[in-house]
């Protein structure tokens, strides 16, 4: 498959979700997406990219849920139930923190949160489903930053893991206490570091950003499958804010 | 083809000259070993003929560097890209692609070869290194040696006309090792390349380089024939300490010739076995009996079964994969043990050298002080102030192993121990090692790819292949018995069962 595919998909189904501006709507892509990755992802480190993006949405809806029954307008509807008041000054007049909390409040807040997470969740799972390393063959040269950037990100993250785990397990063995956060994370971030310094700097040796045009050894080019899940990617742009009640 | 006039170096915020005036050339074809110790700034150089050291390391640099006429002051690393190969310590870092073919291209595409080129080349490339197998396989299934040889045709398949080397062995076995280097041994020889390779384990490469660059420190550094220089010259591997020990007329460079020089000795009469240390058949302390171990569907022990006793030095040997730091960590969970992990960094976490061995102090409930004197014992010369980061490979070991005896453990496990040390770390090391297992009684198990320390320091040597238990027996019936894992000395001496230098000399000076 084109490493494109599934990034031109993913954003036409962020766009479809913006607007259909339906919760329904939002948790049917992020279903789809998830049976998609389930069934595409190869076995590779970035595979996990998903999962963790949803898993960060969850943070995120809840932060957001927090924040829209504490901090808002005053509103009018039906009061679920009233929280104690900050009294602010004059001049903040118009916002207020706690008081009481409507319906319609919870259910706006919950709406915009879920379609915050679907939103995410489709670039999470373009990152499932594209190896970063193909996807630096059509990206190009001159945003070389940009490139090395992402080579780097794909390659340190899946290392990080096990590094981690090596690092964490070496520290148990040290004796005394048991390991803290940051006891692992001081050499973590430092092997980090310099693994990036040393890719960066093999990048650089082989030639990679010093010509402006790349050759590619087998030529990438958009098959039969890429047309499928681009047309009904598109289709559903148009289709699904149609339809949606 | 690469010319040093009048080179010298320094890294801003260091008072420490890396190199200083140094004037060299290396002709076409030339096979040159670049030998210091730690810190001596042997990765510096290499890095230097391809201009990423100052473009990209920072860095002042004085004179010039010419590679092939040009220069590197004008022209920056990716400009030298079809000209210089380079292999870095670590080849896993190094890789940007998913599979072995798209990492051997991605040099030429940024190069814009033509795709025509490239698949002549690849196939030239797969076909030389013998990587055909390996073409469609995911880099991160590839085994230490094969990354290795993967890493030198991606430098090999842009066609240079130098290939750079930071200690390429240091990770593999002695197999390995000994076959990426004939590799590079048959490139120098049939294609003219110009190879500059960077070693500390010098048995491995010294049959098969021309010129020896050696820095000395401060920035002093000559370039001269293997011969003179190893005349006098610390670093040195075990021949060459040999035919100094026997006051030989030259020094030998190769098993065949010192073998030449020494007929006689071997010829002589009695002088059996050396004396070595027998440790009385007592109680095990502990041990592990058919043990299986697997990761997913991958079996790493099969069946092993192992006992450790009191003051017996075991060491753990076997090609890369072959379940050695699996039986360690096993081993780790019988008994209170001492573990110095293969990267021994990843014990330290702090600031400074005074602030790990305080911790250490708080960890073990010891006196105020009792971490740092023990490390001043095992090595004097670590300043309290230093960022363990900023120390060598060796000091960065002594001080995890002194972290690790403050505990006083009842057994001491150390993981591929000599990784990136020089022969000066080694001979401390293996001086510590022997001390701990003689006076204390206690035991130690390690595992090591290097054949030199295992005769030089363990009485018993289990030998480990996919998971089993091959050999198990006194150090010298394992090592004498297998020609691949015989140390340099004994491939010398043989039929004499002599695994060291002082092996040698105590039977020369009994007779």
């Amino acid at each position: 498959m084109h490493p494109l595919t599934w990034w031109l998909a993913s954003i036409f189904g962020a766009v479809s979700i913006v607007r259909s501006n339906s919760a329904v709507v939002a948790m049917l892509m992020v279903a789809i997406a998830a049976v998609l990755v389930k069934r595409f992802s190869q076995n590779a480190p970035w595979a996990s990219g998903f999962w963790f993006s949803l898993k960060l949405g969850l943070w995120i809806l809840l932060i957001r849920l927090l924040a829209g029954i504490l901090i808002g307008t005053p509103d009018f509807g039906k009061v679920l139930f009233t929280l104690p008041q900050l009294l602010l000054p004059d001049w903040m007049a118009g916002i207020r923190i706690g008081g009481a909390v409507s319906q319609e409040r919870l259910q706006s807040s919950i709406h915009e949160g879920i379609i915050i997470v679907a939103i995410i969740s489709m670039f999470g799972a373009a990152t499932s489903l594209t190896s970063p390393h193909k996807l630096l063959r059509v990206i190009p040269v001159s945003i070389y930053e940009v490139s090395v950037a992402l080579v780097i990100a794909a390659s340190i993250l899946p290392q990080l893991v096990v590094s981690f785990q090596r690092i964490r397990s070496a520290q148990s063995m040290r004796g005394g206490a048991s390991p803290r956060v940051d006891r692992v994370l001081i050499p973590l971030l430092e092997e980090c570091l310099s693994r990036s310094v040393d890719l960066a700097a093999a990048m650089d040796s082989r030639g990679y950003g010093s010509s402006p045009v790349r050759s590619n050894y087998r030529k990438i080019t958009w098959s039969s499958k890429d047309l499928m899940v681009l047309s009904m990617a598109f289709c559903a742009v148009f289709l699904i804010p149609v339809v949606t009640p | 083809m690469i010319t040093f006039s009048n080179v010298s170096l320094i890294y801003p915020n260091s008072t420490k000259t890396i190199l200083e005036d140094l004037t060299f050339e290396i002709v076409e074809g030339e096979f040159v070993l670049v030998i210091g110790s730690t810190g001596s700034g042997k990765s510096s150089l290499l890095r230097l003929i391809n201009g990423l050291v100052p473009h990209h390391t920072g860095g002042i640099l004085a004179g010039d560097i010419h590679v092939n006429g040009l220069s590197t002051q004008l022209v920056k690393p990716g400009g030298m890209a079809h000209l210089i190969g380079i292999v870095g310590q670590n080849p896993a870092n190094g890789f940007v692609a998913d599979t072995v073919e798209e990492e051997l291209v991605f040099g030429m595409e940024a190069l814009n070869t033509a795709p025509e080129v490239m698949r002549k080349r690849v196939e030239e490339i797969l076909d030389l290194l013998s990587l055909t197998p390996l073409r469609n396989r995911q880099i991160s299934t590839l085994s230490g040696g094969e990354q290795q040889r993967l890493a030198i045709g991606t430098a090999l398949v842009m066609h240079p006309k130098v290939l750079v080397l930071d200690e390429p062995t240091s990770a593999l076995d002695p197999i390995a090792a000994e076959e990426v280097l004939s590799i590079l041994h048959r490139l120098v020889h049939d294609l003219s390349l110009t190879v500059v390779i960077a070693e500390h384990r010098l048995e491995r490469v010294i049959g098969f380089v021309d010129r020896i660059l050696e820095i000395s420190g401060q920035g002093v550094a000559r370039i001269e024939v293997p011969e003179i220089i190893l005349k006098d010259s610390k670093i040195a591997p075990p021949i060459v300490h040999l035919a100094r020990g026997l006051a030989l007329p030259e020094v030998g460079l190769s098993v065949r010739e010192v073998r030449r020089m020494t007929e006689e000795l071997r010829s002589s009469e009695g002088t059996g076995r050396p004396e070595r240390r027998v440790i009385a058949a007592s109680t095990p302390l502990f041990g592990v009996s058919d043990l299986h171990i697997s990761y997913g569907d991958f079996p790493a022990l099969k069946g092993v079964s192992v006992n450790v006793y009191p003051g017996q030095v075991l060491c753990v040997m076997g090609r890369n994969g072959a379940g050695k730091t699996s039986l360690l960590r096993a081993l780790f969970e019988k008994a209170k043990c001492g573990y110095v992990p293969q990267e021994p960094g990843d014990l330290l976490y702090h600031q400074s050298v005074a602030a790990e061995c305080a911790q250490s102090d708080r960890d073990n409930n010891l006196a105020k002080g009792a971490t740092y004197s023990l490390l001043s014992k095992l090595l004097s010369s670590i300043s309290p102030d230093v960022h363990p980061r900023d120390l060598s490979e060796g000091q960065r070991l002594a001080l995890a192993l002194s972290i690790v005896l403050a505990s006083n453990p009842e057994a001491l496990i150390l993981d591929e121990p000599t990784r990136g040390l020089d022969y000066q770390a080694k001979a401390v090391l293996i001086n510590i090692l022997k001390s701990y297992s003689q006076e204390l009684e206690k035991p130690i198990i390690l595992a090591t790819h290097d054949v030199e320390l295992v005769a030089e320091v363990a009485d018993r040597v289990l030998f480990l292949a996919d998971g089993e238990v091959v050999a198990d027996g006194p150090v010298l019936d394992v090592l004498l018995s297998s020609p691949a894992f015989a140390p340099q000395i004994a491939k010398v001496m043989s039929p004499k069962p002599w695994l060291t230098v002082s092996d040698v000399m105590n039977a020369v000076s009994s007779q």
